[in-house]
Order: structure tokens, then C-alpha cells, then sequence
């Protein structure tokens, strides 16, 4: 595994968690495994962090649930974005941009 | 999710619906799987994989735990764990929570009760329209009737003045005038028979300026009002009204009231009890009837009889400062046209210039009761304040303590994965369930005490008519008070109990006698009650003192064996006459008669009773400023000197030679004697009422008296002068009797001599002479005492504290205290190691509570004489009561206080 993999940056947990699930709908496990692999390793997500945060955006009304089977053949809890958690990924995608350009450019300064 | 969904999912695991809890346990399961699965797929073996995974995500119940607290329905699931084991934590040790309940019971209970006091003496509004926009004329401190030229703060108005006011005012929507003498006396409705009763006389605008509407039929209005005696209806109290059986056909029913009967045309609201807080009439009847109801009074024509209250509603838009200008605009020409005449005297000048309207807020009603009450009320509020503080201090330490043994408790819930947030909530709910109980009970007492303080607290017989019950003003100052105590008593033990060494406190079974900054903080509370009790036993040594000093005081009567039986001898129906003296000589002798009986005798005051007081002027004397002293009058009959123990020192008392038809004659105390004549002997020389000195000759002195005190025991001595009734005829209320033997036989054989000579005159009251005297002294006892009492409470809260705080220091020392016996100490040098502590700790809590005990003296002490101060010069404003030349008629039975 990788030694240098950690935490997510502080409040941006919720939306790669919207990212994730803007490209298709997936289990809590599947988020996780997605989230660590696209970033290359350095970002892992623990399920204490995780599955809290999706069910305060599910009472949010940013995500919501459905049992289904997996490929495996077992049950899960696959997630899958609604309107407002579009909306709010767009948001929060926007907000951060600005956001790092600015840090960008201060120290680049 | 929607609203609705989140709604129902929330309420579905509230109720304990497993399926949300399965959903959770399951949704986690797969994630442990599938996390297991791909640690394989990356070359782990499958115990390895299991494991890794479990370690990555830690603690289920405490990810589920976090998962839950997404929802709102976990704040109330956890208030509800917190309470439910709140309870069992609490009911596992009965003692302590007895203790903390109990004590928190005693200190929420008495603040209650004294706040539900202040409430009704000092803060309520008066339950009528807008009664910010209400102002009284002058501060309502006095009652009876004054006679002179303004010449001062005006207290008491005349009728005429208040109609003339009425007509010319152009600030105020509306004025009402309000007899200052609340009417005791005995009436009866229909064929029923004679009750007591109180009326208010009041002018036909009172309802409507008040902005007051009918409970049934309707109120008072202006042409009740209009010509003297033509308005003979009363409108009831709806606590008259509630006692008659709420009867709807009362009204038009004629109440007779002293050979009247008006016709009760309506019922005041509910909760309305009329502008004076202490008071509450049965009947309000319109002035016009004042000659009616009282003889003696001839108010509605006289602008020289001042009896008056004024209250008025400012016009909207109007201010207290334009109405107060206006006002005294007013004032000042009705005075000057009406009072004055053509050439006033230099004197009549200086006293106009003098004279004003002082506009006071009349929101909260007049009360007497709010200027005597005041500072005792804030003293005792404050006494029960600090009570409540040791009793918070107190628990806190048990609270600390219990806290030290459950550190083990703690430690092992924060390592399962409760945060400290949550341990300190909890703790904290078991403070507020502590609180909560203590306030539920106190309240409870609150209930009970508020009545007894009021009894204790009313001087004489009549208990103030107030609703003291806890309503819901006060029940919100308790709710606050409690949220209050507990956050007081419980925040430093649940922050302190959380701040813990985890694997320490694991690992030892019971912490080691280490000197932790815990126990300095308890020891802190301990100097601090310690401190606190000291200083209101200071407070309570104080009281008692001033009081004890009271009960000495030579009253220069002597209180014992005397009965004091309030008659109310109007309703025989006699008038002003020879014929009522008659009437009265034959009582007193009649009563006199009976066996056990030494003498008896009618007279206008007894002890504390109010006054009658004017200015003298004495024939051939000059006036000074030595000798123009005001002096207090007195009407008595000729056995009173007996009665009272009184004796004569020079000259003679009054006897049957002194006729209405005989020379005008007056026997005066040591005081007035010293007073007027230092040199020469006062037999034979004459004095008048007033400053005019063709009245100086009125009254020749035929005898001096052994002075006595008047209107209270703390009165300086005052210059008094006595009359006898048989030269100034009038109605009294007072019958005094010194008798030997059981007072309970005397009364019905005085009741029977009393019928024999006259079968209408009813007994309205039965004291004594002695229980006058404690009367008088009856706030100063009810301090005393509840000082005392929570002194002793605050000792006994502070035992409890030190028991506590030792025992829990005894056990943690246990292993220590062993160990030094093993090594030879003895069982007294164990014994010193532990006192030493405790003595350590009373010699600071001493230390620092003696100063403040001093300080908090000292401030007592000036307030008290602040107090006292202002009390003089009410006396001194009150001595224009009762003018010489109109007597006031009648001191109607069961009006115990005639001057303010």
C-alpha cells in the first residue's frame, strides 16, 4: 500500500465524494476504492469519515440510496447523485477552482 | 432525501424500528467485505486482509455512532439516554440525591417564594388597559384625610379640586379620583346575614379611565357620580362575586351597607382588585355616597378636606414631563384662586411656592406595601441568593467527588468511543435532572411559604389581600434560576471529571492520594461556604440583635392584660350627638362592672394605629422654632390613663365633670410639657390647634401624663395631647380592657355587657394590647427569623459539604493512612492529619468571611437607617393628616392603619 496515502484536504471530502458519484452510482466501498485509486493513492478515504459524510448528504438531500446487488452477487447500498447534489457539486467545483488559483498565485508570487 | 423522508427515517429509528440499525450493520459488513476482497486481490492473505481492514475502519459502533449523528433524531435518542441514565446513576445512590435534591429544594424554594413576593409588591403590572400610560398625583404614601394649604409635595386631593382639574386638564384622556381610605364595615345582601365588608369610593370615571370592562351587567360611570348622594349602586369584586356562588341574579340584588342599600349593577373582571396592591374591596361605590358610607366626611363639597388619590391616563403622545408641567400649572391657579382669597399672608405665599404635584408612574398600582417592604424583601432576597449559592457550591463538591470514583467509569466510555462532548452532556443532565427535581419540589414549598411569608409579614390581624401564588412570571424566573444553578454546580465537575488520563485511570483501580488540582478546587468551594455562612450568621446575629433591642423598648403602657376589641359602633345608628356619648359611657360602664374587670375605655388609637397630627400655637407663648414643633392627638375616654397604666403626674386625668358644655380641656405628656413649658408648670395654661392665634385659647391643660409610645416602638419621643370623647364626640373603633384572669372568659362576658346595652354593635376584631405591640414589630421579626433560619440552613449545607469532602479525602487516603500506621503512627496523629485539614480550611473560610461579614453589616446597617430616614419624613408629611377642625368621624372597624 501506498506509505504516503492520507487523509482528504480538510472539507473537500463531501465533494469528491459528488464527483465520484456524478460518473455513475456505486456502493460505499466503491467510492472509497475509486477516490484512492484516482488519486493515485495519495487521498484515503476511511469508512469512520466516509459513510457518516454520505449519510449527512443523503438527510441533505444531495444524494440518495437504493439496495441492489453487486457484481458479486451481494447486497449493497449503491448511492447516486440527485438534482441538488448537481447543483451542488457545480457549486462547490467552482468555489474551489477560485480557491486554488488564489493559493496558486500567492505562492507563486 | 426529502423533508418527509428525513422526517420518517428519523422517527423510524427513533422508535427503536430495527430496520435503519440493520441497514447501518449491514451497509458496514459489506464494506468490510469488499474492502477484505480487494486487500486480497493485492496479495494479502485473508486473515491478513480481514484484519487490516477492520483496523482501517476502527471502531464500528463508533462509525455507526457517527453515522447516526447525522440525523436530527439523535440529539433527542441522546437526551433520552442521558436522562434514562441519568436516573439510574441517580436512584443507585439515594443519599446523595437526597441531599442534592433537598438542599437545591430549600434554596430554589426560598427564592421562589421571596420572588413571587417582590413580584406582587414591586414588579406586577396593574391588570388593567395600558397601565404604562397610568400616573398617580404624588407617591400614594399616605392615608386618611389632610387639611391645611398645600404647601408641600401633595399626597391627598379634594373633591372639588379633582373636578375642577377634570374639566380644566388638557394632557390626560381621563382622571379618577380614589377615596385613600379603603371602608371596612359590616353589610348584608337581601334577607342574608351581616358580613364584613371593604368598599373603595371611587370617583364615576375609575372603570373607564382604567380602561377596565365588565365581567357581568356593567360599572361604574359619570352620572353615578354626579350630585352628592344620588348614586346609591356598588359594582362587586369578582372574588365577592366567586364567593356568593357566582350567582348571575346578584346582580341588581341590593346590598344594605350602614342603612343604605345600593344596587350592585355589575361585577368587576376577574383578577381586578383595584389600584392599591394590599387591598381588595368587595364593592366599589361612587364618591358621591361618601357622606353615606362615612359621616363624618363631608369630601364632595369641602376643597379643605384632602383625601383623595388622584390617577390619570396621558393622552396618547403626551409625556410624563409635559403632563407633570401642565399639571402643576393647574395646581398652583386652583390654589391660589380658590385657597388664597383676595390678600394672602406672606406664610400662604411661602406656601404655595412650596406647594406641587409630583407625577408618579402608576403602572404597578399604589402600595404602602412596596415602600415597607422593599428593603426587607431585597435583604431576604438577597439571604436566600447566597443560600442558593453555598447550596450549588455544595454540590458541586459532592458532584466532584462522585466524579473522582467514576473516573474509572469515564475512562472506560471515552475508550469505546464516547467523545467528551458527550460524557460532559451527560453529566450535565444528571445536574439538570438534580435541578429540575430540586426546582419541582421548591416550588412546591414556594407555594406554601409565599402564603406563610405574607402572614408573617402583615402587621395585624388582616393579612394583605394579595395572590402571592407562583404564577407564570415567577415560574419562568424559577426555570431560569435552575438552568442557572445546575450549569453553577455541574459545568467545573463534568469538565473536570472528562479531563482524564485514560490508561491511568484504566489501570488503577482507585486513584493514589496524589494532591490533584480537583481537590483544591473542592477545598476552594469549601472556604467559600464556609466564608458565605459566616457572613449571613453575621447577617442573622444583626437582625436578631435590632429585634431583641425592639421587644425591650419601654412603651410607657403597659401591654399585658389588655384587650383591644374593634367595635363598629355606627351601625347602632346613633348620630353625632350627646346621645352616642351617652351610648358609649353606658358600654364602658357596663363592662366595667363585670367581674375581673379593672377599667375599660373607648378611644380613637391605641398603639400603632396611625395618627391624628397637627401644629400647635399655646397662648402667650411666642412661637420658635423650639416650641412649633408638630404634636400627635388623641381621643380618649376618662378610664383610658387606667386602661393603658398611664399615670397622671400632675394635675388630674379626665372625669365626669368634663362635659360637652364645660370648658374645653386636654391633659398632655411629659414631652409636650417639657416642650412648651421647661421652666413652669403646663397645668392651667391653654393651647389651639394651628397657627392662629385667636385659636391659641381653645384647650386649657388640666393634667400631664407619663409618656407612651404612639405609632411605634422606634419613635423618638413625641409631644401628644388627649381629649376626652365626651368634648369631641365621635364614632371610635378601638375598645380597650384591662382585665385579670383568662382572656378567652373575658371576651363573650364583654361581648354580653356590650349586647345588654346595645344589640347592633358588632365586634369586628379581638386582639391584644401585647399582640399590638409584637404587630408593629412584624417585619422586623420576619427578617429576624428568616435570617436565623437560613443562617442555620447555610451551617447545616456547609456540615454536609466538609462531611463530604472528608470522607471522600479518608477513603482516597486509605492506602496511605495504612502505610503510616504500619510505620507507628498513631491512631491521634491520623486523627490531627485529618482535622488539620479541616481546621486549616474554617480558619481561611474565617478569615476572608469576617471583613465581608463586617462590610455586608455595615451596608445593612445604612440601609437600614436609610430606610428609617425616609420613614421620618413620611411622618413628618403624615402629621398634616387629619385637620383639627374636621374630625374625621369614625375609624372604621377593621381599618387598622390610619395614616401613612
Amino acid at each position: 500500500m501506498a506509505q504516503k496515502s492520507g487523509d482528504v484536504v480538510q472539507g473537500t471530502l463531501e465533494m469528491l465524494i459528488l464527483k465520484t458519484l456524478a460518473l455513475e452510482q456505486m456502493h460505499g466501498y466503491g467510492v472509497a476504492l475509486r477516490i484512492e485509486q484516482v488519486s493515485n493513492g495519495v487521498f484515503r478515504v476511511n469508512p469512520g469519515s466516509l459513510l457518516p459524510a454520505l449519510a449527512r448528504m443523503e438527510r441533505g438531500g444531495r444524494v440518495k440510496s437504493e439496495w441492489r446487488s453487486t457484481e458479486n452477487n451481494r447486497r449493497a447500498k449503491y448511492y447516486m447523485l440527485t438534482a441538488a447534489g448537481r447543483k451542488a457539486l457545480k457549486d462547490e467545483t467552482n468555489a474551489w477552482g477560485r480557491q486554488t488559483a488564489a493559493i496558486s498565485r500567492i505562492l507563486e508570487a | 432525501m426529502g423533508i418527509f423522508a428525513n422526517l420518517t427515517t428519523g422517527l423510524r429509528s427513533l422508535l427503536g424500528d430495527g430496520r435503519v440499525e440493520r441497514e447501518m450493520d449491514e451497509e458496514l459488513r459489506g464494506f468490510l467485505e469488499s474492502s477484505a476482497e480487494q486487500k486480497v486481490c493485492a496479495g494479502m492473505t485473508p486473515e491478513q486482509a480481514v484484519r487490516a481492514a477492520r483496523v482501517e475502519m476502527g471502531s464500528a459502533n463508533s462509525v455507526k455512532h457517527r453515522i447516526r449523528s447525522a440525523g436530527w433524531e439523535t440529539a433527542i435518542e441522546n437526551l433520552c439516554q442521558d436522562l434514562h441514565y441519568s436516573l439510574r446513576m441517580l436512584a443507585k445512590s439515594p443519599v446523595f440525591t437526597l441531599v442534592a435534591v433537598g438542599s437545591l429544594a430549600l434554596g430554589i424554594g426560598a427564592n421562589t417564594a421571596i420572588f413571587s413576593l417582590m413580584d406582587v409588591v414591586m414588579l406586577r403590572s396593574l391588570p388593567v388597559e395600558d397601565p404604562g400610560r397610568l400616573v398617580l398625583f404624588g407617591q400614594g404614601r399616605m392615608v386618611g384625610s389632610t387639611g391645611g394649604l398645600p404647601n408641600g409635595s401633595s399626597e391627598l386631593f379634594s373633591y372639588p379640586f379633582y373636578r375642577s382639574f377634570s374639566e380644566k386638564n388638557e394632557i390626560f384622556s381621563g382622571v379618577a379620583a380614589i377615596d385613600s381610605v379603603e371602608f371596612g364595615t359590616h353589610g348584608s345582601i337581601a334577607d342574608a346575614g351581616r358580613e364584613m365588608m371593604r368598599a373603595s369610593l371611587v370617583s364615576g370615571s375609575y372603570f373607564s379611565v382604567l380602561g377596565v370592562n365588565p365581567e357581568r351587567g356593567r360599572l361604574l360611570n359619570e352620572a353615578d357620580d354626579k350630585t352628592p348622594g344620588s348614586g346609591a349602586v356598588a359594582v362587586a369584586s369578582y372574588a365577592w362575586w366567586q364567593r356568593h356562588g357566582s350567582d348571575p341574579s346578584a346582580i341588581n340584588k341590593a346590598v344594605h351597607i350602614e342603612g343604605h342599600d345600593y344596587t350592585i349593577v355589575g361585577v368587576a373582571p376577574q383578577g381586578f382588585f383595584g389600584t392599591t396592591v394590599g387591598e381588595s374591596p368587595d364593592f366599589w361605590i361612587p364618591l358621591s355616597m361618601e357622606k353615606e358610607i362615612s359621616p363624618g366626611w363631608n369630601g364632595i363639597t369641602d376643597k379643605w378636606f384632602q383625601s383623595l388619590y388622584l390617577v390619570a391616563r396621558l393622552k396618547p403622545g403626551a409625556t410624563a414631563v409635559q403632563a407633570a408641567a401642565n399639571t402643576n400649572l393647574v395646581f398652583k391657579q386652583y390654589i391660589r384662586g380658590e385657597y388664597l382669597g383676595q390678600s394672602p399672608s406672606p406664610k400662604d405665599l411661602a406656601d404655595l411656592q412650596q406647594a406641587h404635584v409630583e407625577l408618579t408612574s402608576a403602572a404597578r398600582g399604589l402600595s404602602r406595601l412596596r415602600v415597607e417592604f422593599s428593603l426587607p424583601l431585597e435583604i431576604l432576597i438577597a439571604i436566600a441568593g447566597l443560600v442558593l449559592l453555598i447550596a450549588c457550591a455544595n454540590l458541586a463538591n459532592l458532584l466532584l467527588a462522585r466524579s473522582a470514583a467514576r473516573s474509572r467509569e469515564f475512562a472506560m466510555r471515552m475508550a469505546i468511543g464516547a467523545t467528551r462532548s458527550r460524557i460532559v452532556r451527560q453529566l450535565l443532565t444528571e445536574s439538570f435532572v438534580l435541578a429540575l427535581a430540586g426546582a419541582a419540589v421548591g416550588i412546591a414549598l414556594a407555594w406554601k411559604a409565599s402564603h406563610l411569608l405574607l402572614t408573617m409579614a402583615s402587621s395585624g390581624p388582616q393579612v394583605a389581600a394579595m395572590n402571592v401564588s407562583p404564577d407564570l412570571r415567577v415560574l419562568a424566573f424559577t426555570l431560569l434560576l435552575t438552568v442557572f444553578t445546575a450549569f453553577l454546580f455541574g459545568m467545573a465537575p463534568a469538565i473536570r471529571a472528562t479531563r482524564l488520563d485514560l490508561n491511568g485511570s484504566l489501570k488503577q483501580s482507585r486513584g493514589a492520594a496524589k494532591p490533584s488540582s480537583r481537590f483544591s478546587l473542592s477545598r476552594g468551594l469549601i472556604v467559600v461556604q464556609i466564608a458565605l455562612s459566616l457572613v449571613l450568621l453575621a447577617a442573622a446575629s444583626l437582625f436578631l440583635r435590632s429585634l431583641v433591642n425592639l421587644t425591650r423598648v419601654d412603651t410607657g403602657f403597659d401591654r399585658q392584660n389588655v384587650l383591644v376589641l374593634g367595635l363598629d359602633e355606627y351601625s347602632a345608628g346613633l348620630p353625632l350627638d350627646a346621645r352616642l356619648v351617652n351610648l358609649q359611657k353606658q358600654i364602658e360602664g357596663r363592662v366595667q362592672a363585670l367581674p375581673g374587670v379593672h377599667a375599660a375605655s373607648f378611644s380613637m388609637f391605641t398603639f400603632n394605629q396611625g395618627m391624628w397630627s397637627d401644629d400647635i400655637s399655646v397662648q402667650g407663648i411666642p412661637r420658635t422654632s423650639d416650641n412649633s414643633h408638630d404634636a400627635l392627638f388623641n381621643v380618649i375616654g376618662k378610664d383610658f390613663f387606667s386602661t393603658m397604666s398611664l399615670p397622671i403626674v400632675a394635675g388630674r386625668g379626665f372625669d365626669s365633670t368634663d362635659k360637652i358644655d364645660s370648658p374645653k380641656v386636654a391633659v398632655i405628656n411629659q414631652t409636650m410639657a417639657k416642650m412648651l413649658f421647661p421652666e413652669s408648670s403646663p397645668i392651667g395654661h391653654r393651647f389651639g390647634f394651628g397657627d392662629d392665634p385667636s385659636h391659641s385659647a381653645d384647650f386649657e391643660i388640666v393634667g400631664v401624663v407619663k409618656n407612651a409610645r404612639y405609632v411605634g416602638l422606634q419613635e423618638d419621643p413625641q409631644a401628644v395631647a388627649y381629649f376626652p370623647y365626651s368634648q369631641r364626640v365621635q364614632y371610635f373603633g378601638n375598645f380597650a380592657v384591662r382585665y385579670s384572669g383568662e382572656a378567652a372568659q373575658m371576651i363573650p362576658a364583654i361581648q354580653r355587657a356590650i349586647a345588654e346595652v346595645n344589640p347592633n354593635i358588632p365586634i369586628a376584631s379581638t386582639s391584644t394590647l401585647a399582640e399590638q405591640v409584637d404587630e408593629s414589630t412584624a417585619t422586623q421579626r420576619l427578617i429576624a427569623r428568616l435570617s436565623a433560619f437560613f443562617g442555620l440552613l447555610a451551617v447545616f449545607l456547609v456540615c454536609i459539604g466538609i462531611y463530604g469532602l472528608l470522607s471522600y479525602a479518608v477513603a482516597r487516603r486509605t492506602s496511605e493512612i495504612g502505610v503510616r500506621m504500619t510505620l507507628g503512627a498513631k491512631r491521634s496523629n491520623v486523627r490531627w492529619l485529618i482535622l488539620r485539614e479541616v481546621l486549616v480550611l474554617a480558619a481561611i473560610g474565617i478569615v476572608l468571611g469576617v471583613p465581608v461579614a463586617l462590610e455586608g453589616n455595615h451596608l445593612v446597617a445604612k440601609a437600614a437607617l436609610r430606610a428609617q430616614s425616609g420613614r421620618s419624613s413620611e411622618h413628618d408629611r403624615g402629621r398634616r393628616d387629619a385637620d383639627c377642625d374636621r374630625d374625621p368621624g369614625r375609624i372604621f372597624a377593621g381599618t387598622p392603619s390610619f395614616a401613612g
